[in-house]
Parts: C-alpha cells; sequence; structure tokens
C-alpha cells in the first residue's frame, strides 16, 4: 500500500490539485460524504486525478471517458511534409499548367517560405490511378499501398496554419507551435496508462538520419510529469539509453549488484522510513526487467523470413522497414503509443535528393513496401480493429515551383504549403475503403470538409476513448487540453 | 462529519485534501455566519463556480467578478449584480437563489449549497468589500511568534514551533553531525565537502562549529557554481539556438558572470536590476552590460523561410513571461490573448508590460547581434589609448558611441530589416543578396547627419558597384561601393556618407558587376552602422589610431549576446496582439503595469530601467516572497508557496504565510538582499537541522513534511548527483572559465537536421568539470541529466518536478560517466585491504562510517564478483580492481547516496 504512495500522491498533488477541486466539485450531485471510490471513478473527468487506483503507479492501466475503439496508436511522421500532389491528390488541371507563370490571384496576399515573386506552375510527373472498391487516388510512387487501398482512410483536406517545419511538426504532435506542450503520446499515455509494465508506454524510433525539424520536443512531456515523455528507442546500438550492462558485467552480476542495492535500500527505508525509498527499490527491479524485456522486444533478426520480406528490412539498421516491423512488435506487446520519425521529406528542388522526381521517389520506395506490410501484418493478427496507423507530414506542398530567392530552382520541387495537405489513417475503428475532403483543381487550397491539426488530434483521442474538450491538465492557471480551442472529431470517417 | 472524511483520505492521497480543505471552510462558513472574508471565503467560491463565465474570458451578461468596478456595474439587463449592503437588491442574489433553471446560477450546474449562498449574502450585507489577494500586499513587519523554547535557534524555530503546537506535534530530534554537514553542504555548494572542512564540526559539533562550518561552505567558490545551476533554469539558459538547426551559441560569459556574482553575494536587488536592465545604467561596465545576457537566453530560429519578426516577438513575449514567471510568481502567459481568468490583469496588461522590452536592438538574426565583445587585455588596452585619443578630438558622447560599436557592433541596421526586393532577396531569410540589377530599400534609416557608413558586405563577383540613393530608386547618390578584386568572407568597410537630417529611405542598387550568373547572388550585406567619420585627419597619429580602431573592429574574440536599448532613431511602438495573434494588431501601448501593483512607491515606471527599480523596491509585493520561496525550496524540496510560478488566486496556498512573510520581510530589511545571509539564517534554524527521519505517524499525518516537524529529504538534482560524485573522487576543481565542455554521451544523441556540429567528447581534466558546465543543447540535452529531470530549457523551467523511473536506475547503473566515475572513486579509496576500500568509498560520497549490515552485504558483492571476473579472466591483476569498480557503482546507486537526508 505504502509503495509508491508517497511519489503519486506527489505526482498528483504537485499538478492536479487544483483540476480535482474543480472537477470534483463540480460533480458535487455526490455531495461531500457521498465521495467514495466507485462514485469518484463514475464521476471522472480526468482519468488519473480520479481513479485511485492511478496512485500506485503513474502507468497504471485507467479508463478512458468512452468506450475505446483503439488500444493503441502508430504515428508515421514524414518530417519535412511530403507532396500530396505526387502521391494521393490528383490534379490534371495543374499538369496542363505546367510551365505557366502562376496567375497573381493565386499570389495575392499569400506568404511562402521560399517562393518570391512569380513562380511557374508544376504538374506532377507521378502516374496516377485509382484502386479497389473504393477507387482512391494513389500514385505510381506508391505502388505497394495502392494493393491494400481498401483498408485506407484518405484525407485530402488538411491544413494547417504553420509553413515552417519545426513549428509545423510541433502543431500537429502537441496542439501549439511553439515549444512546451506534452505531445499526443504523452497525454495519451497519462490518460490511459499502459499495459505492459515491462516497457515503456510511449516509444519513439527515428530513421532517415535527423531527428524531426523540432527535436526531441515532438515527444516531450511539456507540463505533463516527466515520466510520460516519448523514451526514444534505437535499432542500432543500445535500444534505450544505457540499457546495456557494460561489457564485463554479466547478468548475474548484475543481479547481484541491483540485489546489493536494493537490500540495502531496504535498510535504509527501515531506518528512514521514506516510502520514496520503497518507489526507488521498485524502479530498480523494474529496470533490471527492462533490460530484458526492451532487447527482446527491439530484436528483429528473431522474426521468421517472409516477414523480413514482407517489410523489407535490414537488421542492426535505423531504417524505416526495421521501425515499422518494431512498431508491430511493440503494440503487440501491449505498448500504448508509437511514434515513427522519418526524416528526408522536404523536396524544395534545390538539390536532387530534395526533389518531387528523384529524391521523393526513393524516399516512397523507402516506406510504401513496409507500410503497406504493417498494415497487413496488423490485420492477419487480428490487430489492426485496435490499432489506429496514422500517416502524415507536418503540412503540404505548393502547386507552383519554387523559385528560391526569385530565381528557378535547379530541380522540380515545391515550397511548403499550409492550406491543403493529404494524411491517411488505418485500423482502430476508422472506416475503410474512404476517402475524405476535397481541394481545388490544382491542390491549393481546400474545397470541401477542410481539417486542421486539432481535429484529427481530437479524433485520435475520441478513438481512444477520450472526449478532447474535457481532457483537461491545469498549467498556468489554466486548464490546457491538447486541441487548445479547436478541434472536432471527424465523425464522417468513424466506422 | 467532514472531519472524519479529512481524517480518512488525508493519509491516502493529497488530493483528496483540497476537497477536505473546502470541507473545513464548509464547516466554518456554518460557524461564522456573521462574518464573510473575500479572499478566504468569498473569491474561492467564485474562482471555482462563477468566473469560468464572468470572468477575464467571457462576461455573460456584461457580468465579470474580476474587477470590483466591473462586478459592480450596471448589467445589461439594467439590474446590478451586487448592491453593496443590500442582498436584496443584488440580482447575484435572486440569481442563485432562483428556482427557475433558466435563470439559476450557476446555469447549467448545481446550484450553490446553503453555505455558499449564505457566504455571499452575508458578504453583500457587509457591503462587498472587496479584498486584494494576500500576494499582491505588500509584506508588512511581521510579528515575531511570542514562544519561548529551548529547542529554537532562531526566529524561523517560533514560526513552525507556533504551527507544530496547534496540531499537538514535536519537532524531530537534531540530526547527527555527518548527515547534517552532507545535508548543508549538498545545499550550499552542491556536494558533499571533504573531511579537511567537516572535520571540525563533526569531531565536536557544538552551534559554534556548525556555523564556523556553514561560514566555510557559504566562503567557497563552489557555493556560487551551485546557486548558478539553479539559476539557469529560470535564465532558461542553453548553449544553442532552438528551434529547427539549435545551432551553437555563446554565452556561457553569462554563466561566469552569474557565478561571480552569487560568490560576491551581489545583493539580489542589484542582481536582478543588473540581468534586467544592465544596459540602461549610465556608464554600464562590461560585467553590467553582460548581465542582460540573462534575456538574450530566448531562442533565436535560423530556420530558413521564417518570419524573423515572428521569432523576435516570439523572443520579446518569452521576455515578458520568464520575468512574471519566475522572478514575480504569476502567471502572465494566459493574458497574451485575453484577460487572466481569475487574477486581476486585462488583455491590454500584457502589452503594455511588453513594450518595456519591445525595445531593445535585438532582432532574430543569425548571429544574434548586438555582443558585447570580450577583448583580452592588451586589446582592452588598445581602446582604452584609443578612447583616450578621441576624447581630445570629439565629443564625449561621440567617445562613447565609438567605443559602443567597438564593443556592440551596434546600433545597426539589419539586412533582414530591408523591403522591395527588386533582383533580390534576403538569402536564407537572413542576408541581404543582390543580383544583377537588383535593389532594395532601406526604410527609414538613421542619417542624422552621419557622415560615415560602416557596413558588411560579402562580394561573390570579382568586381562591382553599388550605390545608396536618397529617397527613391533614383534619387541622390549618398554613398557609393566599388570593388575590383575578389574577396572572401564578410568584409567591414567604411564609405563615406552625404549628410542629411533625420530618417529617410534609402535604396541600394547593383549598378554593374563582373556578373557571370544573373541569377546567383553577385554580393551579401549584413549590418549597416550609420556614424561619424574617424576624426582627427592631419594628426600625425591619426594613421596609428585609425588602424587601432580597424584592428579592434576586426578583431576575433569571444562574445556574448545582450541587450542594447534601441535609441530613438530605431524606437519601437507596441501594439496589443488581438487574442494574442501577433499580426493582428490594435491599439498602440506604452508601457505600464497592471493597474494593481501601480500604488507602491514606485509608480507608472517608464523605462526598462524604472521597471527594475520597480521590481526590487522594498514594497513590491512579489519579488522578494517568490525569491525566499525559492530558496527554501531548493533546501526543503517544496516551497512555502509549492507552485514557484503561481502565487496568484489560483496558486497554492502558502503553507506558513506568517514565515513566508517574516522571511522576505528579513531579506529586504535585515538582509538587504542578501542571499548568503538568508541562507545561512535558514540553515542556522533548529527547523533545518531536524533529523529527516520519517516515523510511522508521520507518514500517516505529514507525509510531505508541511508541518516541518522534520528535516529536509530529498532526492539530488540531476546536477548534484554527477557533482557529488566528482567531489568523492576528487576530480573537483577551481572554477571554470571557458566555452562548455562535453563529458561523454552516447552516439546518436544529437542529430539535428541542417547542422553538422558533433559532440566531441572533451578532453583530459574537461571531462570532469561540474555538471553546469556541459554543453546544454535545447533540444537533445544531456541525456543522463534530462533522465533526472533536467528538461532542454527551450523556455524558462520555473519548476522541476521529480521523478522516480526506471531510466533513472540505468543511467547510474551503466552510463559510461558512472561507469568511468566508479573506478576512479576506487583509486581514490585505495586502502590496505577491499574492506578499507569499500568503507573509504562509502565514507567518501555520504560523510559517514560504514556500518556492518551495510559492510556484509557489500563485501559478499565484493566477493561474489571476484570469483567472477578471476574465472572469466583468469588474470588476478585487474580482478581485484574490477569486482572494487562494481561495488563502487553499487554505492553511487544507493538511494541514501542519491537523496539528501
Amino acid at each position: 500500500m505504502e509503495l509508491n504512495e508517497k511519489y503519486l500522491a506527489e505526482l498528483k498533488k504537485s499538478f492536479i490539485q487544483e483540476q480535482t477541486r474543480r472537477h470534483f466539485i463540480k460533480g458535487s450531485f455526490l455531495g461531500l460524504g457521498g465521495l467514495a471510490m466507485g462514485s469518484i471513478l463514475g464521476s471522472c473527468k480526468n482519468p488519473i486525478s480520479a481513479n485511485y487506483a492511478s496512485t500506485l503507479n503513474p502507468f497504471a492501466l485507467k479508463p478512458p471517458h468512452f468506450v475505446p475503439k483503439a488500444k493503441s496508436v502508430i504515428y508515421l511522421h514524414m518530417a519535412g511534409a511530403p507532396s500530396q500532389l505526387e502521391l494521393f491528390d490528383y490534379k490534371p488541371e495543374l499538369i496542363k499548367m505546367d510551365g505557366q507563370l502562376c496567375p497573381p490571384s493565386y499570389l495575392e496576399g499569400k506568404k511562402f517560405a521560399f517562393i518570391r515573386g512569380v513562380p511557374k506552375m508544376l504538374g506532377t510527373t507521378a502516374k496516377f490511378k485509382q484502386y479497389g472498391q473504393s477507387g482512391a487516388w494513389i500514385s505510381n510512387y506508391l505502388p505497394h499501398l495502392q494493393t491494400i487501398a481498401d483498408e485506407l482512410c484518405i484525407l485530402k483536406s488538411v491544413t494547417t496554419d504553420q509553413f515552417n517545419h519545426a513549428p509545423a511538426q510541433l502543431m500537429m504532435h502537441t496542439g501549439g507551435a511553439r515549444l512546451g506542450r506534452p505531445s499526443m503520446g504523452s497525454w495519451a499515455t497519462y490518460g490511459l496508462g499502459t499495459e505492459n509494465q515491462d516497457l515503456p508506454a510511449f516509444v519513439v524510433l527515428t530513421s532517415g538520419g535527423n531527428n524531426p525539424d523540432a527535436g526531441k520536443s515532438v515527444w516531450g512531456s511539456g507540463f505533463l510529469p516527466s515520466v510520460y515523455q516519448g523514451v526514444q528507442c534505437r535499432s542500432a546500438g543500445d535500444p534505450v539509453l544505457f540499457l546495456q550492462d557494460p561489457p564485463s558485467i554479466s547478468r548475474d552480476l548484475r543481479k547481484s549488484s541491483i540485489d546489493a542495492i536494493n537490500q540495502i535500500n531496504q535498510l535504509e527505508y527501515a531506518e528512514q522510513g521514506d516510502p520514496e525509498t520503497l518507489s526507488r527499490i521498485q524502479q530498480y527491479e523494474l529496470a533490471y526487467r527492462m533490460q530484458i524485456s526492451v532487447p527482446e522486444v527491439m530484436d528483429i533478426k528473431s522474426e521468421p523470413q517472409y516477414i523480413h520480406d514482407m517489410y523489407g528490412t535490414n537488421p542492426g539498421k535505423a531504417t524505416f522497414a526495421n521501425n515499422a516491423l518494431l512498431a508491430r512488435k511493440l503494440v503487440e506487446s501491449g505498448v500504448r503509443y508509437v511514434q515513427l520519425f522519418d526524416w528526408g521529406w522536404d523536396t524544395h528542388g534545390n538539390v536532387a535528393e530534395g526533389s518531387i522526381d528523384v529524391g521523393l521517389v526513393n524516399k516512397c520506395r523507402q516506406i510504401d513496401k513496409s507500410i503497406t506490410a504493417l498494415i497487413l501484418d496488423l490485420k492477419q493478427r487480428g490487430l489492426l480493429d485496435s490499432t489506429l496507423l496514422v500517416w502524415g507530414g507536418e503540412f503540404g506542398r505548393t502547386p507552383m515551383a519554387e523559385n528560391r530567392e526569385g530565381v528557378a530552382n535547379a530541380f522540380k520541387g515545391r515550397d511548403h504549403h499550409a492550406e491543403a495537405f493529404t494524411m491517411f489513417m488505418a485500423g482502430g475503428g476508422i472506416k475503410k475503403g474512404t476517402t475524405y475532403g476535397e481541394t481545388d483543381e490544382i491542390g491549393y487550397t481546400v474545397t470541401k470538409g477542410r481539417l486542421n491539426p486539432h481535429d484529427i488530434q481530437a479524433t485520435i483521442l475520441n478513438q481512444l476513448g477520450f472526449d478532447h474538450e474535457k481532457f483537461t491538465y491545469e498549467f498556468q492557471g489554466r486548464p490546457y487540453r491538447l486541441t487548445d480551442v479547436e478541434g472536432k472529431v471527424i465523425n464522417d470517417i468513424l466506422a | 462529519m467532514a472531519n472524519s472524511m479529512l481524517k480518512y483520505f488525508k493519509p491516502l492521497t493529497i488530493s483528496f485534501i483540497s476537497i477536505s480543505i473546502i470541507a473545513v471552510v464548509a464547516f466554518n462558513y456554518l460557524g461564522t455566519k456573521s462574518k464573510s472574508d473575500y479572499n478566504t471565503q468569498v473569491k474561492p467560491i467564485i474562482n471555482r463556480k462563477c468566473i469560468a463565465c464572468h470572468g477575464g474570458v467571457k462576461k455573460q451578461g456584461g457580468f465579470s467578478f474580476l474587477f470590483e468596478d466591473e462586478a459592480k456595474a450596471k448589467l445589461k439587463s439594467g439590474k446590478y449584480a451586487i448592491v453593496p449592503f443590500k442582498p436584496n437588491e443584488s440580482e447575484l442574489i435572486a440569481r442563485i437563489n432562483s428556482k427557475d433553471d433558466e435563470e439559476r446560477m450557476p446555469h447549467n450546474h448545481n446550484p450553490l449549497s446553503k453555505d455558499e449562498i449564505s457566504v455571499f449574502t452575508q458578504w453583500i450585507k457587509q457591503g462587498a468589500p472587496w479584498g486584494i489577494h494576500w500576494a499582491y500586499e505588500t509584506v508588512k513587519q511581521p510579528e515575531i511568534p511570542g514562544i519561548h523554547s529551548d529547542w529554537a535557534k532562531n526566529n524561523i524555530d517560533k514560526y513552525v514551533l507556533q504551527n507544530l503546537k496547534k496540531e499537538s506535534y514535536t519537532p524531530s530530534s537534531s540530526a547527527s553531525a555527518p548527515i547534517l554537514a552532507r545535508r548543508a553542504a549538498l545545499d550550499i555548494i552542491g556536494f558533499q565537502a571533504p573531511d579537511s572542512i567537516t572535520l571540525d564540526f563533526t569531531q565536536n559539533p557544538s552551534d559554534k562549529t556548525y556555523e564556523e562550518f556553514i561560514d566555510k561552505l557559504l566562503s567557497s567558490p563552489h557555493y556560487g557554481e551551485k546557486w548558478t545551476s539553479m539559476w539557469l533554469d529560470l535564465a532558461r539558459y542553453a548553449d544553442t539556438k532552438g528551434y529547427e538547426k539549435d545551432a551553437n551559441r555563446s554565452i556561457w560569459k553569462y554563466k561566469n558572470w552569474l557565478i561571480n556574482a552569487f560568490n560576491d553575494d551581489m545583493p539580489y536587488d542589484q542582481f536582478l536590476k543588473e540581468q534586467i536592465a544592465g544596459d540602461l545604467i549610465p556608464n554600464a561596465t562590461d560585467e553590467e552590460l553582460l548581465a542582460t545576457a540573462f534575456n538574450r537566453n530566448t531562442m533565436t530560429n535560423d530556420e530558413g523561410g521564417t518570419d524573423n519578426e515572428e521569432f523576435r516577438t516570439a523572443a520579446v513575449i518569452d521576455r515578458v513571461n520568464t520575468t512574471w514567471q519566475t522572478l514575480m510568481g504569476t502567471t502572465f502567459a494566459c493574458v497574451q490573448c485575453h484577460s487572466h481568468p481569475y487574477d486581476p490583469f486585462k488583455h491590454e496588461d500584457y502589452y503594455k508590460f511588453m513594450a518595456y522590452f519591445n525595445n531593445t536592438r535585438d532582432a532574430d538574426t543569425e548571429e544574434e547581434y548586438p555582443w558585447l565583445r570580450h577583448f583580452k587585455p592588451e586589446q582592452k588596452r588598445s581602446l582604452d589609448s584609443l578612447t583616450e585619443w578621441l576624447s581630445n578630438k570629439i565629443s564625449a558622447e561621440e567617445v562613447k558611441s565609438v567605443e559602443t560599436f567597438i564593443k556592440t557592433l551596434g546600433p545597426s541596421f539589419y539586412s533582414m530589416e530591408c523591403d522591395q526586393y527588386v533582383n533580390s532577396s534576403l538569402i536564407d531569410t537572413k542576408w541581404l543578396s543582390l543580383r544583377e540589377n537588383g535593389s532594395v530599400r532601406m526604410p527609414q534609416v538613421p542619417l542624422d547627419n552621419n557622415d560615415q557608413l560602416v557596413l558588411t558586405y560579402q562580394p561573390y563577383v570579382k568586381s562591382g558597384y553599388v550605390q545608396f540613393r536618397l529617397g527613391e530608386l533614383n534619387g541622390p547618390i549618398i554613398a557609393e561601393i566599388k570593388w575590383n578584386k575578389p574577396m572572401k568572407g564578410w568584409n567591414k568597410i567604411a564609405i563615406p556618407l552625404k549628410t542629411i537630417l533625420g530618417r529617410q529611405d534609402v535604396y541600394i542598387t547593383l549598378v554593374n558587376g563582373d556578373i557571370v550568373n544573373k541569377d546567383a547572388p553577385a554580393v551579401l550585406f549584413n549590418w549597416f552602422h550609420f556614424t561619424k567619420k574617424f576624426p582627427g585627419t592631419g594628426d600625425k597619429e591619426y594613421l596609428f589610431y585609425e588602424k587601432k580602431y580597424w584592428d579592434l573592429l576586426n578583431a576575433e574574440t569571444v562574445y556574448t549576446p545582450i541587450l542594447m536599448e534601441n535609441p530613438k532613431p530605431y524606437s519601437r511602438t507596441t501594439q496589443v496582439f488581438e487574442r494574442g495573434n501577433w499580426l493582428v494588431k490594435s491599439d498602440t501601448v506604452s508601457p505600464g503595469l497592471p493597474e494593481i501593483f501601480n500604488h507602491g512607491s514606485i509608480k507608472n515606471p517608464k523605462s526598462r530601467m524604472d521597471l527594475a527599480e520597480w521590481m526590487t523596491a522594498a514594497d513590491n509585493p512579489l519579488t522578494a516572497r517568490v525569491i525566499v520561496n525559492r530558496f527554501w525550496e531548493q533546501i526543503w524540496g517544496t516551497g512555502l508557496v509549492e507552485t514557484l510560478e503561481d502565487f496568484g488566486s489560483q496558486g497554492a496556498n502558502p503553507k506558513n504565510q506568517e514565515l513566508l512573510d517574516y522571511l522576505a520581510y528579513h531579506f529586504i530589511y535585515t538582509h538587504h538582499w542578501s542571499l548568503k545571509a538568508l541562507l545561512k539564517e535558514i540553515l542556522m534554524s533548529a527547523t533545518y537541522r531536524q533529523d529527516s527521519k520519517m516515523t510511522a505517524e508521520a507518514r500517516k499525518k505529514d507525509l510531505f513534511n508541511e508541518l516541518l516537524a522534520r528535516g529536509p529529504r530529498v532526492r539530488l538534482s540531476a546536477e548534484q548527483i554527477r557533482d557529488q560524485t566528482l567531489a568523492a573522487c576528487g576530480l573537483i576543481d577551481s572554477i571554470y572559465e571557458g566555452p562548455p565542455v562535453m563529458p561523454y554521451q552516447p552516439e546518436g544523441v544529437w542529430e539535428s537536421p541542417y547542422n553538422s556540429r558533433k559532440w566531441v567528447k572533451s578532453k583530459g581534466k574537461n571531462q570532469y568539470l561540474r555538471s553546469l558546465y556541459t554543453f546544454w543543447k535545447r533540444t537533445a540535452a544531456y541525456p543522463s541529466m534530462t533522465n533526472f529531470d533536467a528538461t532542454g530549457r527551450e523556455v524558462c523551467v520555473a519548476r522541476r518536478i521529480r521523478t522516480n523511473t526506471p531510466l533513472q536506475a540505468l543511467t547510474i547503473l551503466n552510463d559510461s560517466v558512472y561507469i568511468d566515475l566508479a573506478s576512479q572513486l576506487v583509486k581514490a579509496s585505495e586502502a590496505s585491504s577491499p574492506e578499507a576500500t569499500i568503507s573509504k568509498a562509502y565514507h567518501l560520497v555520504t560523510g559517514k562510517d560504514i556500518d556492518d549490515t551495510r559492510m556484509q552485504l557489500l563485501r559478499k558483492l565484493y566477493y561474489e564478483s571476484y570469483i567472477h571476473f578471476l574465472r572469466s579472466d583468469q588474470i588476478i591483476g585487474t580482478t581485484k580492481t574490477k569486482a572494487l569498480n562494481l561495488v563502487a557503482n553499487t554505492i553511487l546507486n544507493l538511494d541514501e547516496v542519491i537523496t539528501k537526508s
């Protein structure tokens, strides 16, 4: 009973006092005398503050507001912002306009990151066709994904209000463009806890050679307790920093040293009586278990050959394919939120790797097969229904060719564009074989079903069982939510 | 009933205490029907039940509770919500009593309880007297409790005892000397002091030897390092600029400024004044200028394509929020978008306050101008002789301006401030680039009768000709540059300028040049400084001193970004941002304070300097309370006001307000803002000297030590955990003055895009410097420190929240830093037998002698691993050391080692 009591009580005390007060009092039908555990659970607006069970462990399972459709989330973020016009948003009109000067009406009052003066229109060189029963448009850049069109829910009408990478990535994952807010994975694990106590609840995997532009803040815990920040697992080197024992220390010796630490800590507790010491004993035991469970789940070599073929993995390397397979393994092992960042999608056309006809094709090749494999693999294991998969970037690309500093770029490329881009979702109680929203004839602005990052976030939280307007946290004197003061659940895409 | 609930819930979890408090308050209502107190009874109900719809954000029915004049004004309906002395005529009372669900307030919520209604009714009957929140009232001279006790060592103890008596509690016995010595050393210098310093006290404990010990620690230079570590969180200090590229920044000199200020015990009022407005002190010294780097720790965005004004504004907003949150314990950020929901701050107040900070010369430039350039002694002498020579030629004011320019490269016009680009652009949104026939406007630059333009440019073509034209593209030429040989990198030159009055537009055009590619930049410009010609042409020493001037200007120096107030021609106006959106500007505002703070000895501060004076005035209600509370928190783990960042009506109530006010009052009037004196007073108290042991009863009744009936027990900070290990190994040396260092860090932590900087392990001694000298990268902070709750410091960290996680265990168990330090500890503990080594190592980190049970456990581990290594390695020579290293690492992981008790 005492175990962790102080730590958690302190956690609660530090953060939730005000909120608790407000929420508890609001549910005043209970009256003061009526405060009993069952009724508290019943009146729960904020899982951690209301669920007494959670006080034993910050990651103990907690019930959300209503029965969730999805248990876990795999969020695939293509950092740099992939071009919707080359992948999903087919615009024959734009192809016709290719090479023409951009009509002034598109430029009036607009501000771009790099386009200056009057740029030229840029039609796609990708080949589009409709696929599946749903007839979804998917380009030849994504030949594998074409085969599972009917599993996807394609959102063509996403917008944002940020056109620089770092703020736009923060907007996508933390609901605010500035640093300091908790990321979606932190909210999810704070609200729900996790099923496997021997693994981190919120795992981040990166590929493409760089961290995302906004750095670790896109998986930071902001003002939530730091236990809720994403744990970066690595497919090369130590899977979690400091996980591996030094070379000369065998498992037996590690066990002996942790035993010695914990025995002395028991003495310390007997002498000093601080429950925090008991909590520390538990953390050392957990650390020892993690040293076994994390490498196990992070080791993809043990997977059968057909799985490797399916994903196109390359064990030992920090590739997207490896991370996709790891995402499946993690979700299968009860990890709540898996966040993948793949870097290298910024196709300005200033270099060949950053062009829509060379670099983008290569990037697509790196992810197409493995995302398709991931969706099929989750499906064959019966996990797709309970796993929400989200794919997207931080904004879209312009229908105009970029002309950096007012001069045409050396390769075909597009500037940052906040007013229209495409994302897709699969599984997790989302309607499959759907396309939602439309853009105008050149894919410049949204004409139907306009969405913003807060709508995406509201929908993800909804699938996890949360009413995003009620899922709040008190900070700096006001209740904060992931979706700030906006966000509507996209009801049309719920299965 | 309510009391029994309290007893039942309190030991379970503190969240219920808030309920219990309300229960108790409710109880009081019943008992004290005769009088309602605004602050303790009325305002809490308003905050809980009413203010969401009738406050700073929404004003349903035209009614708001936030300000007295609003609350007592006529409603949209023509009625009055509050008619003092007349509850029957007050709409508020009618509405909370209404039986009609549509009418009854709180709307769509459960009705107020009978007690709550009676609080309101009674209060209006009393005339609805408004109250000022406790933290906004000036600290009054406190009455020291008339308690006589042998236990009490100073006045702090009397306040504590007074509280304990109320709860029929008694203080704990005094902690043993070794424990107390370690506790005090951790609190003053940040690590266990060596025996040579502790022995006089630990072998002969008395009030006198204890005081001498405390004094010794306070005079140690390591005191400054320890408290600088704390301040760096508030200053959001980092060695990188943040955002996407998160490139390196040179600002470490500020850290040394802090260390010196703490060590010199600079009075806290001066300490703040120099950091907020050091540049505005008449004839500011270099040290005073350096202090203003406090507010240059804001982030700078180097990402291409970003709007520089947006990020300049973001930095200014950060300065406002940091000032309020960390220095004055007030949540002000919400006022950016709307009036404060709970506290008496209007939306406009935010921008009035921002106006104090909105007029500095820094912008979102790549180079982070203006700088304080740190000259070497011979360069300083050179500058002195130059200014002396100049003072015989030109006015003192003009000499000052030359000196300022040499030292700061300012005030200058930045190329990013240009507009009307034709065949030109702000390359990577950083520097002005002109192509063939390129032109650009410099809007309203200060020509002001200046006759020289110093600028930095970088030609990309072999030869070229650039003209500066007045007023329009084909206006008169007022300056020109020609070059006819290839140049590399940035060049500074001075060109003659036609003397023109006032501020004017100037157009820069590239007339011709040896242009190969018309689409490529032909020349880049960075900054422009309008000034007077170097004086004394004809003087026989002219050439000598002119060369000195250019040598100094071109010298490569260490530099620090600082604040520099805009001279008149560059001054900015400040406008309110509609709903916080910096693109939608409305009314222009002048600098000013929220009304509630405008009644003290300093009213209507006009400048940043005045503002600093107001903040540090003896009657400022917040500044002293906030800092003494912060020191208290550093020592006890929790502040007397738990929410260090929020002293407002939604923050935590002070646990012992009389004690807080006593400390604040004496900090100002007795200690004259001396932080060392404050620290000493706390450490000399009997309260501090208590044993920290927690009995079963204490766990039940006072888990969080709110009554202070035992000594502090807190897990060490990330910095302390590493520093105390360094100290135990004898590795801590004198104060370090130099760029940040890089101890071991695993591969692959630094991976910022467009940033080729690598973590390169520092050599030799520099690996073992105290943690505050470790390179702090915002987007990828040093991982072993973040595991112990340090943050990236993107913005100020008003309070670190301690956690207890398996990643912390893994860090000390496996981080190569701790593996290495464990072996260093073994070396430092070398002795005749393994047991003696273990015993010494344990003593070095804990200051205690090891007891038999612990020794047995560690000895067992030693022999077990000895046998293991013997079997695996087959070499006796290293076996002993390897086994001892493991034992030493085990010691470093002990709860008693990473906890201050």
